[in-house]
């Protein structure tokens, strides 16, 4: 093991499952099948369990069944992608189209799987979303974060969301992640801050800084003392080429 | 329809227009004078219905499809002028209703264009009556009755047909909600064993409890699925109650040993032990245990269930109350509906087959429920003390 994969293992931990399942037995199922695969498995039978779990911890992957009492699985999914964006969320069903599935499906849900799980198909599915690259977008703009979150996720990209410093930190320390695509300008500091402490964290992890004032990206690049972002990005966004610069990033 | 039974009722309705064979005379003395004039009858009736657009597009066949229809009412006219009015001629006129239907053709146009045919002949035989005008006149009469009876016949055909086609609709769109439903609650349990099996099959060093404990789940899921199946098929073929007196509260505590309470529920009975409901005991479990296992999921967090019973003269009013969140207003419309549920677990049928089963006892549910203030569902079943002799099975 080389000492940059003991760096990129310092922060990854084993990879976490959330299920949600009002079905006991499915939940102890899934637990039995996954953490047999090696993943730490967590359960909930209810959207406010879950919840609770998700403030806690960040999920790799969360499989929600989609009709259960109370909070259904299409609303616990909004307010998952709220607290932890990157999260990847396949929806379970028992239904085997219906309109909540695709609301589901429009709403940014990974994958629908119907039950009963074919886990033939299923397990490769979690395998291949785990492997798809993670971006995080330090942006105080809201609106912003979610068009490119839209945008990225339906390029497959895994796509976690901070809106300052202090949820960028949050989410560089929980895991890794291929790209930050970082604004210049955030409520508790600048941009280069952020990117100094991500190459210190993360040094596999590229950079893109985004600025509206060409001018002063250009100064503060200039300027900074750190390591220079690996590539920068000017307001309005042209994304055609920032997914190009994205893709070309990810395969270096 | 049962030709017999049609023309029973062609008798009855010819009773109360008071249609004699006088009245029957009367026409067919006129008959030959009116047939030359049949085939310009016939066209002026089909210039009437093609001038009707929503008429004429349910005329699919062109001018060939016109001619035919023309050569049938021509055949109609005829067998009007000339009878006899008999069985077979009923049901005749009960098939012109039916294919109205087949064809989509409006009743409205069929009473329309049968006044136009009407005063057509009215005119031909003025045009040729001989006779004393008095005579006219009842003969006119008696040819109104005639042709009022032959629509009578054509409506109630077309009703009876266009019903049981409405209904067929209705029943194929309650059997694809039934099928939605119940592929739901089979693929619920077919998950768990499917995903045993995988365990099964797949697990790297599964220890002999963990086997065993994936084989009892599948059992357990089995049984489960196995319960759904019941459930529809229970719903599918609902026996009639074969009703005794049966003591109430007896009936009551026997399905509450069914089912389990959690602690956090309390539970209240209040029934007179020797209350007698004529019923048949094994349906009325069956009520019961929906209406009580209804009240305890409304209870997630505990609370109060009470079961009220007041004998009233005819009557046993049988209350099941929670104190649980209630059923809101825009649902409570629907809850009685086949496969309607806010469960996450259950096709919906509890309710549906509960109501099922006390409609066909004489007796009738009523559901109390605000927001916030839980739920009152009164069961109000035949008094065995007032009606001894009441089956109740022969209610529809």
């Amino acid at each position: 093991m080389t000492l940059q994969d003991l760096n990129t293992h310092a922060v990854s931990t084993m990879r976490r499952i959330l299920v949600v399942d009002d079905e006991p037995d499915i939940r102890a199922n899934l637990t039995d099948i996954l953490g047999d695969l090696g993943y730490e498995v967590d359960t909930a039978g209810n959207g406010n369990e879950a919840l609770a779990l998700v403030e806690r911890k960040a999920y790799d992957v969360a499989l929600i069944d989609l009709k259960m009492p109370g909070i259904d699985g299409l609303e616990l999914y909004r307010r998952i992608k709220k607290i932890h964006s990157a999260t990847v969320v396949i929806i379970t069903t028992a239904y085997a189209g219906g309109d909540t599935a695709r609301a589901a499906m429009a709403a940014g849900a990974w994958e629908i799987v119907s039950k009963p799980m074919d886990f033939n198909m299923l397990l490769p599915l979690i395998e291949g979303a785990l492997t798809q690259p993670a971006i995080i977008i330090v942006d105080d703009d809201t609106d912003l974060c979610d068009n490119l979150w839209s945008i990225l996720h339906d390029r497959r990209y895994r796509v976690g969301i901070a809106h300052d410093i202090d949820d960028a930190q949050a989410l560089i320390e929980a895991r890794d992640f291929s790209i930050a695509l970082i604004d210049l300008k955030l409520p508790q500091g600048d941009g280069t801050q952020l990117l100094q402490l991500i190459k210190a964290r993360q040094p596999d992890a590229r950079a893109i800084l985004i600025s509206g004032h060409r001018a002063e990206l250009d100064d503060a690049v200039r300027a900074a003392t750190g390591p220079s972002p690996d590539a920068v990005c000017y307001k309005p966004i042209d994304i055609e080429s920032l997914l190009t610069t994205v893709r070309d990033l990810t395969r270096a | 329809m049962d030709a017999d039974l049609l023309f029973e009722r062609y008798r009855e309705l010819q009773a109360y227009v008071g249609w004699t064979e006088a009245d029957a005379a009367r026409i067919n003395a006129v008959a030959d004078q009116v047939e030359p004039h049949l085939s310009q009858l016939v066209d002026d009736f089909y210039e009437e219905i093609t001038r009707h657009p929503d008429a004429r597009k349910v005329i699919t066949g062109g001018q060939p499809q016109i001619e035919r229809l023309k050569g049938t009412l021509i055949v109609w006219v005829r067998e009007l002028m000339r009878g006899p009015y008999d069985r077979d001629h009923v049901a005749k006129r009960w098939r012109i209703g039916w294919r109205h239907v087949e064809i989509g053709l409006d009743q409205v146009y069929t009473n329309v264009a049968l006044s136009r045919l009407r005063s057509g002949i009215v005119r031909v035989i003025q045009q040729y009556w001989r006779g004393p005008v008095s005579e006219s006149i009842e003969m006119i009469e008696s040819l109104h009755k005639l042709i009022d009876l032959d629509l009578a016949i054509i409506e109630d055909a077309y009703q009876c047909e266009h019903l049981k086609r409405q209904a067929q609709v209705e029943r194929l769109a309650a059997v694809g909600h039934m099928a939605g439903g119940v592929a739901h609650e089979l693929r619920q349990p077919l998950n768990v064993i499917r995903s045993s099996v995988y365990y099964l099959q797949h697990a790297r060093n599964p220890t002999p409890e963990k086997t065993g404990e994936h084989l009892e789940r599948i059992d357990r899921q089995v049984k489960l699925a196995d319960g759904v199946i019941t459930a529809m098929a229970d719903f599918a073929k609902l026996p009639s109650p074969r009703t005794e007196p049966v003591n109430v509260s007896q009936c009551i505590m026997e399905t509450l040993e069914t089912i389990r309470l959690p602690d956090s529920i309390e539970l209240n009975v209040d029934c007179p032990a020797t209350a007698l409901m004529q019923a048949d005991a094994s349906q009325l479990r069956i009520v019961l245990g929906n209406l009580i296992r209804n009240a305890r999921d409304a209870m997630r967090d505990g609370g109060r269930l009470t079961i009220d019973v007041s004998a009233l003269g005819e009557h046993v009013e049988i209350t099941v109350s929670d104190t649980g969140g209630g059923i809101p207003p825009e649902l409570l419309p629907r809850i009685m509906e086949p496969m309607f549920t806010t469960k996450a677990r259950g096709i919906g049928l509890g309710l549906t087959i509960s109501r099922a089963i006390v409609t066909k006892h004489g007796g009738h549910i009523r559901v109390h429920s605000e927001v916030g203030g839980g739920s009152t569902f009164t069961v109000v079943i035949p008094s065995a003390a007032a009606k001894p002799s009441d089956t109740g099975a022969t209610q529809p």
